[in-house]
């Protein structure tokens, strides 16, 4: 079966370089034969890369323990639903499944333009196919799923018991669906470059390629979020690790590009600059791919040690370089008819606001790569992490935030003096309000008080956005409030969709801003019958326990929680210890309100028979959470605006 | 005008690295082990470490901040014993100072770079329609506003809308 799945990437390789080879003859010689036959072929890697990821988890499943991938990721202990999700616990399934996602995304572009006969469509194809050479040969020849051992060990090494968790299961996938995504809004890029094609059409499209990505990417983030938040036990959700950071990059240039894509859909300007925003988000996704697999954070050493972050590092600058050629080599195209009534419009926030999106990505980028940059010249090891991330990025984060509720009450093309005037008075006056009612309650920094006003700020004018909307269709809609507000959305869906995500970022922001700063911490050894006290809360330790469940042992510590005089419930704070790897893990105990959460750790059994407990309070994180399916919400809404706009063409006559 | 920039760049970097994200006062343990890194291989913030190597560092802040020692002293400390890999954030001295003040530095510099563009498209646009810079907002040229713009659309769907429905009722 090993020999089936490495001819299923062989051939897929080779259909690959054909699907490139085919396309690029029929777009120079006009011939739609081999157009057809490149678009066959982009279909056959998608078919060859599922057959491969089949038969890769067949092995998983079955543990069949000569395969070295199953023997390294897996082990006869394991649940099998774990089994079936170690395909992307390591290198060389991660890499099918971006393979299999790329080709997928491939096969769906040309499902959703099949009925289209301009060959730019089979141009960005092509630009899929290039990057599938990339993953079928690396698959292929440096780092196959399929490699078999001489001898097969009795049982595998098993899943790091970071992955056995629910939300890995899903995790991974949709993040890829996120990264992976931003090849088509590349390739467009790409074609539009290579076939000299002017016009906006593509740009609509783009947008929604794009905005379909974005959300996913968006989703992967948040689920990685909390996915921390439970299982890596440090009482946080977001620790600016490099994965993490590495996911957010495209995130970040990415929304800048969701919104400058306006400004050239309205006005036609910054056609060179969004093209460099989409070449960036897709580098800058493959980036993420690199930085996650190729060990170069740990150390320059061991990134001379992996086996394929040389190829990556190569493929970046190989893509990027071919990328600018093109912008150069296309610099007519891409003149546009640079004009602006006035520096204070909505067009001008939005060039400010890319630039705020950039920096974020730039002081995010190089806090990432700094420790190996430092390391190769000054020969020492230091760190860039979290404690630097919420010194510089924060600000940015802040002024983006502020900028939020400034854009869309801008006008476009100028704000005059009464349009300022009448927008921003209240705002203003509310931020101002909700920071002075925020001082007593403990808010006294500078960065907390500013994410209050910012916060107030930006809700104000979302507000006001919508009951303006209802004003100007008062007449039309008749019903109750909610009513004109979903028709108001439904008439405008991008409009209010995107205001829809503003005011899922404000919540987040809301909730990162309370669990951040105002988060309450203790910590003691407890024996049976002790207690500890964390704000109103009172934990009193009953006693530990310890059985095996699977594959770990687990030693839990069972604790009744107070708050005030109330009993409330019996948590159980555990640390799993992983038979197979001898890894101890742990198991948060969390008592969720929509105020606050309690997140208690075990940090282990101390010698005189006590327990180890950490116990936070953090509150509004729920807001985290919220905020972000408001984002999604909003997106979705986004999204649907074409498709509503495509069944009305059908519907016509 | 960019070494303007870098040294605004520079005070705004140096300011908002002495700037606690939150007045609130803290437990100076937490102070100190919110910014220290453990330097085993779990990398999590020593605050929120709970692994073994983490938890003795975090007793040797405890003791020391019993002991009456001031925090420099503590994280030096620390510091002799594992490496400059456990400050969390890198001082800002030397080439690391390139991390500190280089993100600061390009926003400024966008900022600038986007202000000078914008401002080379307006005079443009002033020069092709004849309206002098500086010129009072009523005597342009009534480009309509977004928010005209809006409202005109929203007068037009409201036109067709009646249209439509009057169309259905003939029907």
């Amino acid at each position: 079966m090993s020999e089936l799945g490495r001819l299923a990437l062989l051939l897929g390789f080779a259909c690959s370089v054909f699907a490139v080879g085919s396309i690029a003859w029929g777009l120079r010689t006009g011939l739609s034969g081999p157009l057809r036959s490149g678009r066959r072929a982009v279909w056959a890697v998608c078919g060859l890369a599922l057959l491969a990821v089949i038969l890769l988890e067949r092995a998983l499943l079955a543990r069949d323990m000569s395969y070295r991938y199953v023997a390294e990721h897996t082990s006869k202990d394991l649940p099998l639903h774990y089994a079936f999700t170690s395909l992307w616990a390591g290198q060389e399934g991660s890499l099918l499944l971006w393979l299999l996602i790329l080709s997928a995304y491939g096969s769906a572009f040309l499902f959703a333009y099949r009925k289209r006969l301009d060959p730019f469509y089979d141009a960005v194809a092509m630009v899929v196919a290039s990057v599938m050479i990339f993953f079928t040969g690396l698959l292929s020849f440096v780092c196959s799923p399929f490699r078999i051992l001489a001898t097969p060990p009795a049982d595998g090494m098993g899943l790091n018991p970071l992955l056995q968790d629910p939300g890995m299961m899903i995790h991974p996938p949709i993040l890829y669906t996120g990264y992976v995504g931003f090849i088509i809004p590349f390739g467009f890029a790409i074609a539009v470059l290579l076939l000299n094609r002017s016009g906006t059409r593509w740009i609509e499209e783009v947008r929604r390629w794009t905005l379909f990505c974005w959300g996913f990417l968006g989703v992967g983030i948040l689920l990685g979020a909390r996915w921390a938040y439970i299982e890596l036990g440090w009482g946080g959700y977001w620790g600016w690790d490099p994965v993490e950071n590495a996911s957010l990059m495209p995130w970040l240039v990415g929304t800048g590009f969701l919104h400058s894509v306006m400004i050239e859909q309205r006005r036609g300007m910054l056609k060179t600059w969004n093209i460099v925003l989409i070449v960036l988000t897709f580098e800058l996704s493959i980036f993420g791919t690199f930085l996650t697999r190729s060990g170069v954070l740990t150390s320059v050493h061991s990134f001379a040690e992996s086996n394929i972050g040389p190829w990556f590092l190569g493929f970046i600058l190989l893509s990027a370089t071919i990328a600018t050629a093109l912008i150069l080599y296309r610099k007519a195209l891409l003149e546009s008819e640079n004009r602006m009534d006035a520096i204070v419009s909505r067009e001008g926030s939005f060039l400010f606001n890319n630039v705020l999106f950039v920096a974020l990505t730039f002081a995010t980028f190089l806090g990432t790569t700094f420790p190996v940059l430092s390391e190769a010249v000054t020969g020492t090891k230091i760190s860039v992490s979290a404690p630097f991330f919420n010194r510089v990025n924060v600000p940015i984060a802040l002024a983006l935030l502020l900028l939020t509720g400034a854009g869309p009450v801008l006008s476009w093309k100028r704000a005059t003096a009464s349009v300022l005037q009448r927008n921003f008075i209240l705002p203003l006056f509310m931020g101002t309000l909700a920071t002075l009612i925020a001082l007593p309650f403990g808010a006294t920094g500078v960065y907390p008080l500013v994410c209050i006003f910012a916060a107030a700020f930006v809700t104000t004018t979302i507000v006001m956005e919508f009951a303006r909307g209802i004003q100007a269709r008062k007449g039309l809609e008749a019903g109750a409030l909610p009513a004109q507000v979903t028709q108001l959305v439904r008439k405008n869906k991008r409009r209010y969709g995107g205001y829809i995500v503003h005011a899922g970022m404000v919540i987040l922001f809301v909730g990162v801003l309370g669990s951040s700063v105002f988060q309450k911490e203790a910590h003691a050894p407890l024996k049976t019958g002790d207690v500890l006290r964390v704000g109103p809360y009172t934990l009193t330790m009953r006693g530990v326990t310890e059985r095996q469940k699977e594959n770990a042992v687990y030693t839990t510590a069972i604790l009744d929680v107070k708050h005030g005089n109330r009993f409330i419930a019996t948590e159980h704070p555990s640390k799993a210890l992983y038979t197979k790897s001898q890894q101890p893990m742990t198991e948060v105990a969390l008592h969720t309100t929509p105020a606050e959460d309690l997140y208690m750790i075990l940090g282990g059994v101390n010698e005189d028979g006590s327990a180890s407990i950490q116990a936070y309070i953090n509150p509004l994180v729920s807001f985290v959470w919220v905020g972000g399916l408001v984002m999604v919400f909003g997106t979705l809404i986004a999204v649907s605006d074409k498709m509503r706009l495509r069944r009305e063409e059908k519907e016509a006559p | 005008m960019s070494r303007l920039a870098i040294r605004m760049a520079w005070l705004i970097a140096v300011s908002l690295a002495a700037a606690p994200a939150s007045a609130k006062p803290r437990d100076p343990v937490h102070e100190i082990t919110s910014q220290i890194i453990c330097p085993c291989s779990c990398g999590e913030v020593l605050s929120g470490c709970t692994c073994e190597t983490g938890k003795s560092m975090q007793a040797t802040v405890e003791n020391g901040i019993r002991a009456g020692k001031n925090k420099k002293a503590i994280v030096d400390g620390l510091v002799a014993q594992y490496g400059e890999v456990i400050r969390g954030a890198p001082k800002a001295q030397g080439f690391n100072l390139i991390v500190w003040i280089a993100p600061f530095a390009a926003t400024l510099a966008g900022f600038a770079i986007a202000f000078f563009v914008l401002r080379r498209w307006v005079r443009r646009r002033a020069a092709l329609t004849g309206v002098s810079r500086g010129a009072p907002s009523d005597r342009t040229i009534p480009f309509p506003t977004g928010r005209a713009l809006e409202s005109e659309l929203d007068a037009l769907r409201q036109r067709a809308e009646e249209e439509v429905r009057e169309l259905k009722q003939k029907r």
